[in-house]
C-alpha cells in the first residue's frame, strides 16, 4: 500500500472550474468520502460537497469517481484507486453548485413527473391490509422498491445525457413498482405518465442503470416492463 | 447588520425527518390553503434518522397484544420517568399511523406467508410488535414520505440551516426562524405563524456515534436560547455495536444491528477472549445498557483490539448462513474491507439516541407560541430509555399531531407577528463571528471535544469526571470563541458549519453534563459509579435544565404517575384502569 493517493478534485461553481491535485495519505479503512473530508478538514478548508449517513442509506454522497458514478460513503479506496490516482468530480447529468456538490432537483422532479407517489383510493382502509407477499406482482415491487434516490443510475445514463426531457431510470424504476402495487387505485394514470414524452420509450436499453446501481437494483428491467405495459394498454385502447 | 431576506409562510417545518414529513402532510391535508415550507440542513428526506432506522416501528395489533401491554413495556423500559400521557398518546396513535403510512401514504411493510402483517421481536418487550421492511425500514417510510410532500407542492427550503428563533416585538410570541442558505451562504428570515422544532436530535458529541454526519443538536440549542426547557438530557443511549475502523474514516461509529447479538454472535476481548457471561447471565443477549457498560469496563481493563475497542465474532454460526440472513450488513462491511461473515471485526458501543429534549405538552404546543416540536428533539415520551422500535414511532405519531396542530394555530392566527429585528441581527452577527478570527485548528478542538463526551460524561459517569468535564466544556466553548476559520467565501462552506456544529454541540454537551450530575442514581441509559442504585421509583423526578444569561440552570420534578404507579399494572391479574377505559 503506498503513502499517499494523489487525488484530482473538481473545484469551482456553476459548471465552471478545474481540478486541483492534493496528496491524501492512504489508509488501511479508507473510503472516499474520508479523502474527499480529508482534503476539507487538513488541506482545502473552502471544499464543498454533500454527506449525510455515512453507511449508504441516504444516497446524499455520490459523486463521479474516476469517471463512474458511486456512493462515495461506502466506496473503498482500495477498491478504486488506480496507479495510486484518484479523479473526484460531480455528478453527472444534474446542475452542479459547487465542486463536489451537484444539484439533485431535478432527479425528484421527474420522479414526480414520472408520477412517483402512492394515490390512495376513495375509500382508505382503516387497518393494514392482508396481502400476499410471494403473487408475482408483489415480487415485482420488492424487486425495485429499495431505490434510495442517490441518482447513481441517472448520472450513469447516456439517455439523460442526450435528452434533458427524459425521467431516467430511478422515476421509471419507481413507477413500474406502482404500477405492480395492487393497492393503488388507478393504474391506468401511472400508465399515462410514462407514456408521455422523456417517458419509458425513450429508454435505449443500454443498461448503465442496472451496471452501476450501487443497491444491484435492474432499473433497465423495470422500464422494459413498462414498455410491455404501456403497449398492452394502448392496444387495448385504454390508453 | 448584514442583508437578509424575507420570506413569509403559514407554517415553518424545521427538519425532514419522520416528524417533519408528516407534520407537512398533516398540516396540508388538514388545511390545504395553507402555505407550508420545510427547511432541512440536507437534502428533502435525506439527512436525519428516521431514514436510517433498521429495526421497526412498534405497534400493538397483533391478535392477543394491547396498547396497555406496549404502554407498559415503554414505561418499564423508560425506568417510570416517562411523561405517562405521551407515552400513553404514543401508543394509542400508533395503530393509527401504521395504517395510514400503509394505506395513506404507499409504505409496504412485510407480510407473513398468509398476508399478515409480521411483527417481530425486539429487545425489553413482551410481545413480538415491531413492525418492519427487512432491515431497511426508515427507507420505506421515508422515501414514501418524501414522495408525498413533493406531490403537495410543499416550499422546501433545502440546504437551509436554521440557527435562531426570533420572536415578536412584545417578546412573547414567536415571529419566525433566522436560517442560512448553506449553498450561497446568505441570511433568510422566515417569518411564520407555526413553526415546527423537528431538527432531530443525534448524541455526535461523543467520540463514537452513529446518527448522520449532519446532526448537531441545532434544534436543542435554538429552544435553550430561548429560555426553554429540556428534560431527561443525562439519558443518551448508546448502542453496543458500533464499527471501529479508526478515527480518519466516517465508517467508525456507525451501527452493526443488535440481531448480530440476538443471533448468538460472539464478543470478544483483545486476547479474543469471550468475557460477557462475567457481567451477565444473558451474555452477549443482555440489553444494550448492560452490554454496553461491560464493554466500556473491559475496554477500561486495556484488554482491546489495535483500535482501542472489541471484537465481533459471527463465524462459528456458519459464514454463508450469515451471509444470507445479514446481508446487507456483511455487504456494508464487505465495501469497507470487514468480513463480517467469518472474520473479526471491530467493534465499540456507539452513541445512539437522546432521550431528552424540549418539554412539550400532547398537541405539540411548547411554552414558547407558535412553537411546535415533535421527534428525538422533544423529552418525556421515552424517560430513561427508548424501546427499540418506539423511535419512529414517536417522531411519525407526533408529527402528525403537530401538523394538524400548527394547522388550526396557523388557521386561527391574526396575521403574521412583526420580529424583533434586534435579536434577527443578533443572531446573524453570531453566526458570522468565525470569519472574524484567524483560522484555527478546528480538527483538534472536535477531537478534544468527542473524547471528552467519551471518557467524562459516558457510558459510567461520576461527580469527579462529570465536574471535570464542566470546567473543560467551558474552555471548549472559549477555545472555540477565540478560533476562526479565516476570511474565506461563505458559499457551500462546510468548514463554516462545522465551526457553528462544535458551538451546539458544546452547549448541548453542558445540558448532558449538568443533568447527569443532577440525577444521583442510576436509571436506563444513566449510570452513576458513585450511585450505583436505582432509587425509589415512587419518589422519581426527572431533570429539567434551561439557559439564563449563557449560564445552565439544572432543577429536578417530581415525575406525575398520571396513569399507573410503580407497583401497578394496567395488565396483568390486578390492572388499573387505562384512560378512556373503565373496568
Amino acid at each position: 500500500m503506498a503513502d499517499t493517493i494523489k487525488v484530482e478534485v473538481f473545484k469551482g461553481e456553476g459548471g465552471q472550474g478545474a481540478y486541483q491535485v492534493f496528496d491524501v495519505p492512504r489508509m488501511e479503512s479508507q473510503t472516499v468520502l474520508d479523502v474527499v473530508t480529508h482534503i476539507q478538514r487538513n488541506l482545502d478548508a473552502s471544499l464543498a460537497y454533500r454527506f449525510a449517513c455515512r453507511v449508504g442509506m441516504c444516497g446524499s454522497c455520490a459523486m463521479m469517481v474516476n469517471g463512474s458514478p458511486r456512493w462515495t460513503c461506502r466506496t473503498h479506496v482500495g477498491d478504486v484507486v488506480e496507479d495510486g490516482c484518484l479523479k473526484i468530480a460531480p455528478l453527472r447529468n444534474l446542475p452542479h453548485i459547487r465542486d463536489l456538490a451537484a444539484d439533485l432537483v431535478p432527479f425528484f422532479d421527474k420522479m414526480q413527473k414520472a408520477g412517483g407517489r402512492f394515490v390512495a383510493g376513495k375509500e382508505v382502509p382503516q387497518q393494514m391490509l392482508n396481502i400476499d407477499p410471494q403473487s408475482p406482482a408483489r415480487v415485482a415491487v420488492d424487486a425495485g422498491i429499495e431505490c434510495i434516490g442517490c441518482a447513481v443510475c441517472y448520472a450513469a445514463c447516456d439517455v439523460v445525457a442526450w435528452t434533458p426531457d427524459y425521467v431516467g431510470p430511478a422515476a421509471l424504476n419507481r413507477a413500474w413498482t406502482l404500477v405492480n402495487d395492487e393497492r393503488v387505485a388507478d393504474t391506468g394514470w401511472h400508465l399515462q405518465q410514462v407514456a408521455l414524452d422523456g417517458g419509458c420509450t425513450s429508454c435505449h436499453s443500454q443498461g448503465a442503470c442496472s451496471v452501476h446501481c450501487p443497491k444491484s437494483l435492474n432499473p433497465s428491467q423495470s422500464i422494459t416492463g413498462l414498455k410491455r405495459a404501456v403497449a398492452a394498454a394502448f392496444i387495448k385502447g385504454e390508453l | 447588520m448584514d442583508e437578509f431576506k424575507t420570506i413569509e409562510t403559514d407554517i415553518l417545518i424545521l427538519g425532514s425527518g419522520g416528524a417533519g414529513l408528516m407534520a407537512a402532510i398533516h398540516s396540508h391535508d388538514a388545511n390545504p390553503d395553507l402555505d407550508i415550507t420545510i427547511a432541512v440542513k440536507g437534502l428533502l428526506g435525506k439527512c436525519g434518522c428516521t431514514r436510517m432506522v433498521q429495526g421497526g416501528y412498534n405497534v400493538a395489533i397483533a391478535e392477543g397484544d394491547s396498547i396497555e401491554r406496549h404502554f407498559m413495556d415503554s414505561i418499564e423500559g423508560g425506568k417510570w420517568i416517562n411523561n405517562q400521557d405521551l407515552s400513553w398518546r404514543l401508543v394509542v396513535e400508533a395503530v393509527n399511523c401504521i395504517a395510514k403510512l400503509e394505506n395513506q401514504f404507499g409504505c409496504f411493510f412485510d407480510r407473513n406467508a398468509d398476508g399478515t402483517v409480521h411483527q417481530k421481536a425486539f429487545a425489553g418487550q413482551t410481545f413480538d410488535r415491531t413492525v418492519h421492511k427487512g432491515d431497511l425500514t426508515g427507507i420505506e417510510i421515508i422515501n414514501r414520505l418524501a414522495e408525498q410532500v413533493w406531490a403537495r407542492g410543499i416550499n422546501r427550503l433545502e440546504e437551509h440551516r436554521a440557527i435562531a428563533f426570533v420572536r415578536d416585538t412584545s417578546n412573547t410570541q414567536l415571529a419566525g426562524v433566522v436560517l442560512i442558505n448553506m449553498r450561497d451562504g446568505s441570511f433568510t428570515f422566515v417569518k411564520a405563524k407555526a413553526v415546527l422544532l423537528g431538527t432531530g436530535g443525534g448524541p455526535t458529541m461523543y467520540r463514537y456515534h452513529t446518527p448522520s454526519g449532519e446532526k448537531t443538536c441545532d434544534g436543542m440549542v435554538m429552544a435553550l436560547r430561548q429560555g426553554l426547557t429540556l428534560r431527561d438530557m443525562e439519558m443518551v443511549q448508546f448502542h453496543p455495536t458500533g464499527l471501529l475502523a479508526g478515527m480518519d474514516t466516517r465508517m467508525t461509529g456507525t451501527v452493526l444491528e443488535e440481531g448480530l447479538r440476538g443471533a448468538g454472535g460472539y464478543l470478544l476481548n483483545g486476547d479474543k477472549v469471550r468475557f460477557m457471561q462475567d457481567y451477565d447471565p444473558r451474555g452477549e443477549r443482555a440489553t444494550r445498557d448492560i452490554v454496553s457498560r461491560a464493554m466500556y469496563e473491559e475496554i477500561r481493563k486495556g484488554k482491546t483490539t489495535p483500535n482501542d475497542g472489541l471484537y465481533i465474532s459471527m463465524g462459528h454460526l456458519g459464514a454463508e448462513e450469515m451471509a444470507r440472513k445479514f446481508k446487507g450488513m456483511v455487504e456494508r462491511c464487505a465495501d469497507c474491507g470487514f468480513d463480517l461473515a467469518a472474520g473479526l471485526v471491530e467493534v465499540v458501543p456507539t452513541a445512539h439516541y437522546m432521550m431528552g429534549g424540549l418539554v412539550f405538552n400532547e398537541d405539540c404546543s411548547t411554552d414558547l407560541p407558535g412553537l411546535f416540536a415533535a421527534g428525538e428533539d422533544t423529552g418525556g415520551v421515552h424517560g430513561a430509555n427508548r424501546l427499540g422500535g418506539n423511535g419512529v414511532a414517536n417522531s411519525t405519531v407526533f408529527g402528525s399531531i403537530a401538523g394538524v396542530s400548527m394547522a388550526d394555530y396557523a388557521g386561527d392566527a391574526d396575521g403574521f407577528h412583526d420580529p424583533d429585528l434586534t435579536q434577527v441581527g443578533a443572531a446573524i452577527e453570531a453566526a458570522l463571528k468565525p470569519f472574524d478570527n484567524p483560522a484555527g485548528d478546528l480538527n483538534v478542538l472536535r477531537e478534544d471535544l468527542l473524547t471528552l463526551m467519551w471518557e467524562k460524561v459516558g457510558i459510567l459517569r461520576n461527580a469527579d469526571d462529570l465536574n471535570a468535564a464542566l470546567v473543560r466544556l467551558d474552555e471548549l466553548e472559549d477555545r472555540l470563541h477565540k478560533c476562526g476559520i479565516g476570511d474565506q467565501s461563505r458559499t457551500f462552506n462546510l468548514t463554516w458549519h462545522d465551526w457553528i456544529n462544535l458551538e451546539s454541540q458544546i452547549v448541548v454537551s453542558r445540558a448532558i453534563a449538568h443533568a447527569s450530575l443532577a440525577r444521583e442514581n442510576s436509571r436506563g441509559a444513566h449510570f452513576r459509579e458513585d450511585f450505583p442504585q436505582t432509587g425509589d421509583l415512587e419518589k422519581s423526578r426527572f431533570t429539567c435544565v434551561s439557559l439564563k444569561e449563557n449560564q445552565m440552570q439544572v432543577a429536578t420534578e417530581p415525575v406525575e404517575f398520571t396513569i399507573v404507579r410503580p407497583g401497578q399494572s394496567l395488565i396483568g391479574d390486578d390492572p388499573v384502569a387505562a384512560p378512556g377505559k373503565e373496568f
